[in-house]
């Protein structure tokens, strides 16, 4: 009797010991593993700062996603929201209301976290206009930004002004901040005094966090060297705390063929491939047997897929008109060869996409779109143009306009390889049609600026696919500073969406926009979110071109990275493991 | 001797000036600013770009701007802020220095080692097959471009089986202390970028050397030494002695080159160096930055041809510097 009581007692004890920790998703621990060792990745250029609210350096964002987590965490291949730093929460009736319960978790010094951690991120980063990278735009809800407040240590609250149907996606990307750390640096009259924190030459024992991962050192333009945090609070479903490896080491190699040269020289642990490269790889791989390379369905946002768009606003206004027309983009949707792109340009290593939610993404994806792309079809893109007056009349071989001039048009691209060559892929087949089409090709930057400024007629652009669609609002909904081929739209000066200048169906999205974003129910949404994708596949303001798959090399002894039975490449950096 | 180089370090003061005049309008000449490259970003919003551009004083004339950023060099020694690093230019192209230093003059004493001997042979062996054999090889030195050699060599150190490909160190030794063996680990990747930076500027000054010498082996002087009896080694010794002369200027032109001539190379070969920091620097718009470093390479010319004057004088006393 007394032995089961002692049994009970500690088996108690330990539920209690690893009740607090969190069981990360099984299928990133397919293997038992091997405790120790170092994981060497590449970081493709030095960070310039290891504050994530305090600067816009895409570096400074993959270090500081190993070291700090948020409330909640957005799972990687399912986009399933998790609980983090949050264990639960309860969403009000209303859907304005979120109670969050906090975990019981200490910071990598030993430190408790707490309420005043989650209060002080809000007010000083994530909510503060003046830190750089802050994340205002998305916690403002029609004009108004959230509330929080703290309702006991281990509790705080969030009134949201209206539901907000992303707003646990957007938490998902809000990293909380250690306020015992940082508070009394922080000039209080002079709030952008927080981007002056956490510096490339601030000691790394300064910068702690809930990650699973802690700065150890970084030496400049080198490396970065981030170890294991011994706080951190997920667990394997064996019961191994994570992460597994000691010490995660981020080469800093800007070039790429010296990256993957690393590579092969055994130093890096695991890599992205450009689909150049995947060729070469992949005989390596089946010569040499020292590594692996794996094509898997695309997930991320970058890189970001390419679409071609006519300008609505162009200034010629006969070309204005012509654009406007959804005929004239359908014969260019014909027109557009994506077999032969994703044969050519990409090496085959590329899929559909969508328009512009991924194929992969269950949550918000709209197969139908499908049914409604148009494919390679000369035949059609003619008669598509012959319907609208677009006709040879001379018999010179090119179109003519109703008015008897020359129909053509110049179409920017950026110097980007990809770019250049399906604007010449597509240029080449739109010839064969009749359609003169002028090739600008443009530095990146200079693209851009022309486009965001409506300075073009027709443009080959990249916007990425994040996984919620509201996070992307910007871009694809009418009435936006980035929906650029349609920039009248908005009001420049008070950045108020102009519904006059809006198509029909650009009202629809519009609205499909806006109902989505302020609805918590997921189901609803996607019903909303699947009527944008089939409006945008319907009338095409945006042609999708194609999405590059994603392509990435490990080393043979690496282990829990691999492709999933849905083709996905899985993998986390806390439940990597070296054999 | 004196006179002469407190006159040539006041004349540097209206020179730099001038130079940072040029090194403002060129950087004001690039399109858009550090915050403008944001717009097309979708976390960032259109407020968030005109607040940043607030915040680092880029909503200011261009006049303004300038006079703010020289005000603070003249009081307070103060180059600016880089805007992406939130830290002082100076300190951060500092922290970078020692490499740079290190890789550069190792090269120049790598390149001069060659080129000189080499130029002494070619022009004493004129038109023999070692003549043809190091002329050939120099001009195919300069003729590939760094980058690619920096490519090709790696690849061949990667198929024999090496793993010392780019960088400095391997992962392990980087941050480490010094040790022998981490001193091992940098000469097994250091020679790399001293051969591929070197090949480009050695056929140069291999052909300098060889020409001044063909100058001097002619020369009345030296058929004069030869009628008095003089050894041929002694002979040798004059005519070199001569032909170095314009050689010395040209170290001083090197010296800027050290910082800012092999900004590709260095990206290839993933050098800790300030070539690639002021590549990225630009890209960014990164202005304080950029204007310090033109500023920084400007001085360095001045003062590399001060130098080059100095010793000039000091080796050949034919030269009066008054």
């Amino acid at each position: 009797m007394k032995k089961l009581l002692v049994f009970l007692v500690l088996s108690l004890v330990s539920i209690g010991i690893f009740a607090s920790d969190f069981v990360v998703d099984e299928m990133f621990t397919p293997e038992k593993p091997k405790l120790g060792g170092t994981l060497t990745i590449r970081l493709s250029s030095a960070p310039q700062s290891f504050n994530f609210y305090g600067t816009l350096d895409n570096a400074a964002y993959t270090i500081a996603a190993q070291f700090l987590r948020g409330l909640v965490d957005l799972n990687p291949i399912t986009f399933v929201i998790e609980p983090a730093l949050a264990e639960s929460w309860e969403v009000s009736e209303d859907g304005k209301e979120v109670l969050f319960h906090l975990r019981d978790v200490k910071w990598s010094d030993g430190v408790p976290f707490t309420a005043d951690d989650v209060i002080f991120s809000m007010d000083y980063f994530i909510m503060n206009r003046f830190a750089e990278g802050n994340e205002i735009a998305r916690f403002t809800i029609g004009g108004e930004l959230v509330r929080w407040e703290k309702v006991d240590d281990k509790t705080v609250k969030a009134y949201l002004p209206e539901p907000y149907g992303a707003f646990f996606n957007v938490l998902s990307h809000a990293y909380i901040y250690p306020k015992h750390k940082l508070e009394s640096k922080i000039d209080k009259n002079d709030l952008g005094s927080v981007n002056r924190l956490w510096l490339t030459n601030t000691p790394p024992s300064e910068i702690v966090g809930t990650g699973p991962f802690v700065l150890k050192e970084y030496v400049t333009e080198q490396k970065v060297v981030l170890e294991k945090n011994p706080y951190y609070w997920k667990a394997d479903k064996w019961g191994t705390k994570l992460p597994y490896v000691d010490e995660l080491v981020y080469l800093v190699i800007q070039d790429d063929e010296v990256a993957t040269a690393q590579f092969l020289a055994g130093q890096i642990d695991y890599i992205s491939v450009s689909p150049k490269d995947y060729p070469y790889l992949k005989q390596e791989e089946l010569s040499k047997g020292k590594i692996m390379v794996f094509k898997g369905e695309p997930v991320k946002p970058t890189p970001s897929p390419v679409h071609i768009t006519f300008n609505f606003d162009t200034k010629d206004p006969e070309l204005k008109e012509i654009f406007r027309n959804e005929r004239f983009r359908w014969a260019m949707e014909y027109a557009l060869d994506r077999n032969r792109i994703i044969e050519e340009v990409y090496n085959t290593l590329a899929v559909y996409g969508g328009t512009p939610v991924l194929p992969s993404n269950k949550a918000f994806y709209n197969p139908n779109i499908e049914g409604i792309r148009r494919s390679y079809d000369l035949k059609m893109a003619e008669q598509m143009l012959d319907s609208i007056g677009i006709k040879d009349r001379n018999n010179d071989g090119w179109r003519e306009l109703p008015s008897g001039e020359r129909f053509e048009f110049v179409l920017t691209s950026s110097s980007a390889q990809e770019n250049q060559d399906i604007a010449y892929i597509f240029s080449q087949d739109l010839e064969k049609i009749g359609v003169k089409v002028h090739l600008q090709i443009l530095d990146p930057t200079l693209v851009s600026q022309s486009t965001l400024s409506g300075d073009y007629e027709a443009a080959i652009g990249a916007f990425g696919n994040q996984p919620d669609p509201q996070l992307r609002k910007a871009i694809w909904q009418p009435g936006n500073h980035l929906y650029y081929n349609h920039l009248s739209t908005m009001n420049k000066e008070t950045s108020e969406p102009i519904f006059e200048e809006m198509l029909e169906w650009e009202l629809r999205i519009f609205e499909d926009f806006e109902k989505a974003q302020i609805t918590m129910d997921q189901k609803l949404r996607k019903i909303y979110y699947d009527d944008w994708q089939a409006l945008y596949a319907y009338y095409v303001p945006f042609i999708y071109v194609c999405k590059g798959m994603e392509l990435s090399a490990k080393q043979s002894d690496l282990s829990n990275y691999f492709v999933n039975d849905e083709g996905v490449i899985v993998y986390l950096n806390e439940t990597l493991f070296k054999k | 001797m004196k006179t002469f180089i407190i006159r040539r370090l006041l004349i540097m003061i209206p020179m730099m000036f001038f130079i940072s005049v040029i090194c403002f309008v060129i950087t004001e000449l690039q399109p858009g600013d550090f915050a403008t490259q944001y717009l097309n970003n979708p976390r960032v919003s259109p407020e968030q770009v005109i607040q940043l551009q607030e915040s680092l004083g880029l909503d200011k004339p261009a006049p303004q701007r300038y006079w703010m950023w020289i005000k603070g060099i003249i009081t307070k020694g103060d180059f600016g802020y880089s805007f992406a690093y939130k830290r002082p230019v100076g300190e951060l192209i500092w922290e970078r220095m020692g490499w740079t230093m290190s890789i550069a003059l190792l090269t120049i004493i790598f390149q001069w080692i060659i080129a000189v001997p080499a130029g002494i042979y070619t022009s004493l062996h004129q038109y023999s097959a070692g003549d043809y054999t190091l002329t050939f090889l120099g001009f195919i030195g300069i003729s590939i471009p760094n980058f690619f050699l920096a490519l090709v060599l790696m690849w061949l150190a990667l198929q024999m089986g090496g793993t010392s490909v780019g960088g400095l160190f391997s992962p392990e030794f980087i941050g480490s202390p010094w040790s022998f063996a981490k001193i091992l680990d940098l000469l097994k990747h250091i020679w790399l970028p001293v051969v591929v930076v070197g090949t480009e500027g050695l056929a140069g000054l291999m052909r300098v050397m060889r020409g001044n010498m063909l100058d001097f082996i002619n020369a009345p002087f030296v058929t004069s030494l030869r009628a008095r009896g003089l050894e041929e080694k002694d002979v040798r010794h004059h005519i070199i002695k001569n032909a170095v002369n314009p050689l010395v200027s040209m170290a001083g032109m090197q010296l800027p080159d050290i910082f800012s001539g092999t900004i590709i190379t260095a990206i290839v070969l993933n050098l800790p160096t300030m070539g690639p920091f002021f590549y990225n620097a630009l890209l960014n718009h990164d202005q304080y930055l950029v204007m310090t470093f033109l500023m920084f390479i400007a001085f360095m010319t001045q003062i590399g041809n001060l130098i080059a004057d100095i010793a000039l004088a000091m080796l050949d006393p034919r030269i009066r510097i008054n």
